[in-house]
């Protein structure tokens, strides 16, 4: 996680390939972990225009 | 008689072997084995390792284990769980994760896909297996062909150093006889030029010797006469 070099991060995603991905007998969380890290990602991104649908005043 | 064995016909032979397994489609995982195998041009990638057979645990699909195990220490087994449940509690009360239209939507969909993938997960997953295998039968059985054509182009190989030798001694054995021959008869018509030599000196002594003995008779005749003819005037 030091690196954000994009030789550090191919570097990270081909690791994350050999673990979850590149294997005899896949499974489907190799494919969701990746959906997840988007969907929070966009979810981060967008951050700003859900502040101003919350459907209560105060929390 | 100069039997030249060729061995650059090997080359090529080797040559059209390996860029057959270079361009097969490396689409399955193990295909990647499969094929760096015959490679050996490369030393820097050594043997590649066996493909693990599954991947590393995840829990929910969504979390590895390893966040778990490095939870185990200081919290126990529940640790993570209560973890995760404060963190959604947390983000929902504090309305940092806004409830929209878009979270049912959400809901729904995450919902159907755990149904399908728990429901359906195992054939397919079998059935890829399945396709995996068949393509990695295929890629093995051209490694094994081109293993065994390397094998013969060996051994013809060393067959033809085998025969090189044998044709070298073969026309060793001819040239040795060949000069055998011409020496044989470089002597025999030695022999007869010598004898003819002879037979000239021979006859050029004889011939001396006859004139001389001829010339002899005559003087020796003409002495006579000589004598008979001074005798007779004086008669």
């Amino acid at each position: 996680m030091q690196d954000f070099t994009p030789k550090g991060t191919a570097g990270a995603l081909q690791e994350y390939d050999n673990k979850y991905v590149n294997v005899k007998k896949r499974s489907f969380a190799g494919l969701s972990m990746v959906l997840a890290a988007y969907k929070l990602f966009n979810y981060c991104h967008s951050y700003k225009e859900f502040k101003h649908k919350r459907p209560r005043k105060y929390h | 008689m100069s039997a030249n064995v060729e061995n650059s016909a090997v080359a090529p032979g080797l040559e059209s072997v390996t860029p057959s397994l270079k361009n097969a489609a490396l689409l399955c995982p193990g295909a990647l084995q499969a094929a760096r195998i015959l490679h050996t041009g490369q030393p820097s990638l050594a043997p590649v390792p066996p493909l693990p057979e599954h991947g590393r645990k995840v829990r929910f699909g969504l979390i590895p284990e390893e966040f778990f195990q490095f939870l185990y220490p200081k919290t126990g087994v529940t640790g993570p769980y209560v973890l995760g449940t404060g963190l959604i509690l947390y983000l929902l009360s504090k309305e940092i994760y806004v409830i929209t239209p878009e979270t049912f939507s959400a809901i729904s969909t995450i919902v159907l896909l755990v149904y399908v993938v728990k429901n359906y997960g195992a054939s397919v997953g079998e059935f890829a297996d399945k396709l995996n295998e068949q393509k990695i039968a295929q890629l093995e059985e051209v490694k094994q062909a081109s293993i065994k054509q390397i094998q013969m182009l060996l051994i013809w190989r060393s067959h033809s150093r085998h025969w090189n030798n044998i044709a070298m001694a073969l026309e060793v054995t001819y040239r040795e006889r060949l000069h055998r021959v011409y020496r044989e008869v470089k002597n025999c018509l030695d022999y007869h030029i010598s004898v003819q030599n002879m037979m000239c000196q021979k006859e050029q002594e004889h011939m001396i010797n006859w004139e001389k003995e001829t010339i002899a008779s005559c003087i020796a005749d003409l002495k006579l006469l000589a004598k008979k003819a001074q005798a007779q005037p004086v008669l």
